[in-house]
């Protein structure tokens, strides 16, 4: 891979990474989702920034796979996708999750007044 | 959206429970008996089996999680139900019957002194050692408790406690934010936006049913999210505090 092809490779790495950071920490993608994509760009972002790890994982991909360098594109593209869906499927269940609290804390406030009311004098 | 008058005190103990029929309502009956003057509340969370009928009768509160959201939210849960109804202090403890609720009337004694915002029963605090506890969790423990330390200024010797006094004042705090399940990456967070976090000591009993929250494949991802959480806490709390100043 050329020099440029590194730091092209390693600038996505780094916007992923800071995308998929400040989803999580506005609850936008929940925390077991955001912790796969995070480990998975560091470990590409170093095998590409360290020459040895980066000719290894080519040999080995190449014999196993040959596939062409532009693979890369629809695979960088294919992970802003799985965010985005990820995303998606995180403010759906913060939803879900908040009805859910507002239900239970209703249902206990109800049980309370009727408590409430029961004991109070006639 | 406040409703105002307590059924009976000033504090609320919140007790999260999923799968808890074994032990839940002995641990309900011990807690009225060992604290007459609060109020119960179990957060049933989405458990599938028999835990809400053991409870029937036993005057306590119930609020029932129709799915399962996890420890984290089961606390959040409480913590809202705690703010709406005005209650100074939530208590909360394990369904699981490890902690004896005669331990917490001191740690409520030494809450009310004023020198915490939240107080946590810590089962190593006395020692300063985790003797006993298997290597894995001993590993765990003390990555958690020094990244605690260097992070927030004071080291927490136990970050996984479920027993803790919660006072109104961080109430918000705990909303307003989101955490796994009020761990390390809340005590760091809630440190760092300067809430007084303090251990108190305590003991802890075998478990004696049911099972521990945590499969093998968490403890794996339970320190990879914790420690991100940790990190983008870090950050959410410099937030906060540059927008409240």
């Amino acid at each position: 891979m050329t020099g440029a092809g590194v730091l092209l490779g390693a600038a996505i790495g780094i916007a992923l990474l800071l995308w998929v950071a400040n989803l999580i920490r506005h609850d936008r993608l929940y925390i077991g989702y955001g912790v796969i994509f995070v480990v998975g760009t560091l470990a590409a972002t170093i095998v590409l920034i360290v020459p040895s790890l980066l000719d290894a994982v080519t040999r080995g991909s190449v014999a196993l796979l040959p596939v062409a360098s532009l693979s890369i594109v629809p695979l960088a593209l294919f992970t802003f996708l799985m965010v985005y869906v990820f995303a998606q499927i995180t403010i759906l269940a913060n939803r879900v999750t908040r009805l859910t609290q507002e239900l239970a804390i209703r249902n206990a406030r109800q049980e309370s007044d009727v408590e409430a009311r029961a004991a109070e004098p006639r | 959206m406040d409703i105002q008058p307590t059924r009976r005190g000033r504090s609320l103990v919140a007790i999260p429970a999923y799968n808890e029929a074994a032990t839940i309502r002995a641990v309900v009956d011990r807690v009225r008996r060992a604290l007459p003057e609060c109020d119960v509340l179990v957060v049933n969370d989405g458990s599938r089996d028999r835990t809400p009928d053991v409870l029937a009768g036993s005057g306590v509160l119930l609020a029932t999680h129709l799915c399962n959201l996890g420890y984290g939210r089961a606390i959040q849960t409480a913590v809202l139900y705690a703010t709406r109804c005005g209650y100074e202090q939530l208590i909360t403890l394990d369904a699981d019957g490890q902690h004896d609720p005669a331990q917490i009337r001191p740690l409520v004694a030494e809450f009310d002194r004023g020198e915490w915002d939240i107080l946590i029963g810590s089962r190593y605090v006395e020692r300063k050692r985790y003797d006993g506890v298997p290597a894995g969790r001993r590993l765990g423990m003390k990555l958690f408790s020094g990244l605690v330390g260097m992070t927030a200024g004071r080291r927490i010797y136990d970050t996984t406690s479920g027993l803790k006094i919660i006072g109104r004042r961080t109430f918000a705090a705990l909303t307003d934010w989101h955490f796994i399940d009020f761990h390390a990456e809340a005590l760091v967070y809630l440190m760092r936006l300067g809430f007084r976090i303090g251990e108190f000591p305590i003991t802890i009993e075998e478990r004696r049913h049911g099972q521990s929250m945590y499969s093998t494949l968490s403890h794996v991802k339970y320190p990879l999210k914790t420690v991100l959480m940790l990190v983008l806490g870090m950050v959410q709390a410099g937030v906060t505090r540059r927008k409240a100043s």
